[in-house]
């Protein structure tokens, strides 16, 4: 986790979510780069956050991408966002005595529109929550702000404005998380991503 | 000389609580330069003791200072000393606005890199002992001399956890000198220093845009730019940029600049030539 | 190494990972800690069958990860199992006993035992020698009555009218060593779990929120979810909703979902192709 940095949180508004993710990838206290992808498209409608460590972060892409296409090619349907979560608990859940270093997060609106995020521990242990997860390296200042900034049925808008208020807040105060933000908002009928103006130190 | 050697050989009494020093009609410069004493831990290695508490996997970890960027160079104006404002205990960033320029007096000023208690208790002890050498000899001490007394300080209490990476500046009878002296016991003069975790940074901007017959205003541009370059790039480094510049008169501060204004003001401007 | 293509994919637990993590652990990288349930779970046998209870706390080190998680798994219909110690472990271990008991259930067409079910647990963490971190309460109705057990991680076990497990399970248990008595009623009983539970909640820092309840009878399972909710939290006083356009953005990106429909039309298909002769 510490030795790359990173930080994704995840909400719930009204009828939609939010996932968003720091850009940076640093060795230790290095900054390396400030455009690396931390959350992935899953489905139209579901995002996959991967904080931890890079080399992970990449390799479980690839593996989920490939789990996605194999289920949609033989469910001839896109997966649900309950069942990816399942899918990424016992993918992980496989490396118990040897983990991958990432704590993923699930965000989405499944079939009938209703919002799921939830999070997992490095070896798959679910977290569902109804209000937000945080993962990576802001944690703490994470569960902080979140905590305070976060209130039910917020309207897609305002759950932007809460989900980057409450990550570039918790950010800067991690050495290492920060270097910009990306914020995707899913609703019924449009995915919206929008790229932060942030501290860049 | 026997009296002398039992007041060193006395040592556990604390020098700087004796009244003797200035009641006795003598100066007794061994009194008066004594080094101030602190309690050991009562163990019997209070290094491993140290280390024990401040070890990053001990249960209830004591999380000291570190990570900084400072500069300081020489040029035709005097001298730039240019720092990031950036305090932080672990990952976590405890302050973003840390004064890391000690103001000694107002000809000599000292930076902070590692620890900032070290950095700053050692520094306003330096402090006293040139008001007191002022005093004595009427005239300004040299930075040669405030440099020689920090360094010998820190050494006494060499291996001992000491941490601090310090450039002490000034303007003495020799003109602008700058020197580097850190708890290990180095003291080297130059006419380039950066110190800390984002000095490697802070070196690549400086030396590539560093001339010694450069303006004053050039070369505060050249201080912030660097100490810039390095907060963005360091992780343990930022906040802000203070800048002070040293010339005959005495040290002049310069300004604070916020990164993130910075940031986007340099974004804004079109790229410099390098090559 | 021993790494498999997908399609080879054996189940069971892979260690790849493992000599390049002790490698990283020795170069000084701070491993993340799994999700653990510094819990309290309690179990007691009644009259009539089992109340089974626990609290909701789910903790990473000293943050609570999960304020309302649920501890206590299902098994069978018939069993029910609450978990305490590495969070991921207990859930792992009864969904795959759970499934290994429907397939026993399937293939004898009889209900499972409760001593079965124990069995496989036992033998599974004795298997894995104390890592898999599961510390398990037990309890169900099958046909030679209520049963309650205690497992734990290194598969020893228990068979007791009341039990207590996790870091509350002191405070739990000087609640049951006080009222526990022999042939209690339903509701006392479910009163007595519920106490105990809450004797975790208030005085063990690592257990915390809610009471969840399963009280299991002969022909009827009771889950009570959320049974007491002792730590409700108070409404804020304030709104920290920010102005819209609070926040600076560089760039964004609008993607509308269009609905695809598909219609199939068949063409009339013209006799002869004509081409325009002069």
């Amino acid at each position: 986790m510490e030795y790359n940095g990173g930080a994704v949180v995840a909400m719930v508004g009204k009828n939609c979510v939010a996932i968003a993710c720091d850009k940076r990838l640093g060795v230790q206290a290095m900054t390396i780069s400030t455009e690396f992808k931390k959350i992935f498209q899953a489905t139209p409608k579901t995002y996959l956050g991967l904080p931890g460590l890079a080399t992970d972060v990449q390799t479980l892409a690839e593996k989920f991408r490939f789990k996605i296409n194999m289920y949609k090619l033989k469910e001839e349907r896109e997966i649900e966002p309950r069942t990816l979560a399942h899918l990424v608990s016992s993918t992980l859940y496989e490396r118990r005595f040897g983990p991958w270093f990432t704590e993923p997060v699930v965000a989405g609106l499944d079939k009938n529109n209703n919002p799921f995020i939830c999070n997992t521990d490095t070896i798959g242990c679910i977290n569902f929550a109804k209000d937000f997860v945080v993962s990576g390296t802001s944690t703490n200042q994470l569960y902080g702000m979140c905590e305070s900034l976060w209130e039910p049925d917020l309207e897609p808008e305002d759950l932007f404005e809460t989900i980057s208020q409450a990550l570039m807040n918790a950010v800067d105060r991690d050495c290492l998380a920060g270097w910009g933000a990306e914020v995707v908002v899913i609703t019924p009928d449009k995915i919206i991503t929008r790229t932060l103006k942030s501290r860049m130190d | 000389m026997d009296a002398l050697v039992s007041k060193y050989a006395h040592s556990s009494a604390s020098p700087l609580d004796s009244s003797e020093g200035f009641s006795q009609a003598g100066f007794d410069a061994a009194q008066q330069f004594a080094l101030p004493m602190f309690d050991i831990p009562m163990v019997s290695n209070p290094i491993d003791f140290l280390r024990a508490h401040t070890d990053p996997s001990a249960e209830n970890r004591i999380r000291i200072q570190h990570g900084t960027t400072t500069l300081a160079f020489k040029f035709q104006g005097g001298i730039v000393v240019a720092v990031d404002s950036r305090a932080s205990g672990g990952s976590y960033i405890a302050s973003q606005t840390v004064k890391k320029v000690i103001e000694i007096n107002p000809y000599l000023l000292g930076t902070m890199a590692g620890g900032a208690a070290d950095c700053q208790y050692w520094e306003r002890e330096l402090g006293r002992r040139c008001r007191l050498y002022e005093l004595r000899n009427k005239e300004r001490i040299s930075v040669a001399a405030a440099s020689k007394i920090l360094s010998n300080m820190v050494y006494d209490y060499k291996g001992m956890g000491l941490s601090m990476g310090t450039m002490i500046t000034g303007w003495d009878k020799t003109g602008p000198a700058l020197y580097y002296v850190d708890s290990d016991g180095s003291r080297l003069k130059g006419e380039r220093f950066s110190v800390g975790s984002g000095s490697t940074f802070a070196y690549g901007v400086l030396d590539t845009g560093y001339d010694f017959d450069m303006s004053v205003d050039d070369a505060i541009a050249l201080g912030k730019r660097s100490i810039y370059h390095a907060c963005h790039r360091d992780a343990y480094s930022g906040g802000s940029v203070n800048v002070f510049h040293v010339k005959e008169s005495g040290w002049e501060f310069k300004g604070n600049f916020d990164f993130d204004k910075l940031h986007w003001d340099y974004q804004a401007q079109p790229k410099g030539q390098i090559v | 190494m021993t790494s498999r293509l997908p399609s080879q994919a054996k189940g069971g637990f892979n260690f790849d990972n493992h000599v390049r993590n002790a490698a990283m652990e020795g170069k000084g990288a701070a491993l993340p800690k799994a999700t653990k349930t510094g819990t309290t779970i309690v179990g007691l046998i009644y009259k009539d069958g089992v109340v089974l209870g626990a609290d909701t706390r789910a903790t990473a080190g000293p943050i609570v990860a999960d304020k309302n998680c649920e501890k206590i798994h299902y098994l069978a219909p018939n069993m029910y199992c609450c978990g305490a110690g590495t969070a991921a472990d207990t859930e792992m271990t009864t969904s795959l006993i759970s499934s290994q008991l429907e397939l026993h259930r399937l293939a004898t067409g009889r209900q499972a035992r409760i001593v079965t079910a124990m069995t496989l647990l036992k033998q599974m963490l004795f298997k894995y020698q104390g890592h898999i971190g599961a510390a398990l309460i037990l309890g169900g109705v099958d046909i030679s009555g209520p049963q309650l057990y205690t497992i734990y991680p290194h598969g020893s076990t228990d068979k007791l009218p009341y039990v207590t497990m996790g870091s509350g399970s002191l405070n739990a248990m000087s609640v049951f060593e006080s009222r526990w008595t022999p042939n209690m009623d339903r509701e006392s009983a479910i009163e007595l779990v519920k106490d105990a539970i809450e004797a975790g909640i208030f005085n063990d820092l690592g257990s915390g929120s809610n009471v969840d309840v399963v009280v299991l009878t002969k022909d009827k399972v009771d889950v009570l979810r959320n049974y007491a909710r002792p730590n409700e939290r108070g409404v804020k006083e304030a709104s920290y909703v920010f102005r819209r356009g609070t926040t600076q953005v560089l760039k964004t990106s609008i993607r509308d979902m269009v609905d695809i429909k598909e219609t199939v039309e068949s063409i009339a298909t013209s006799t002869a192709m004509e081409v325009d002769a002069v």
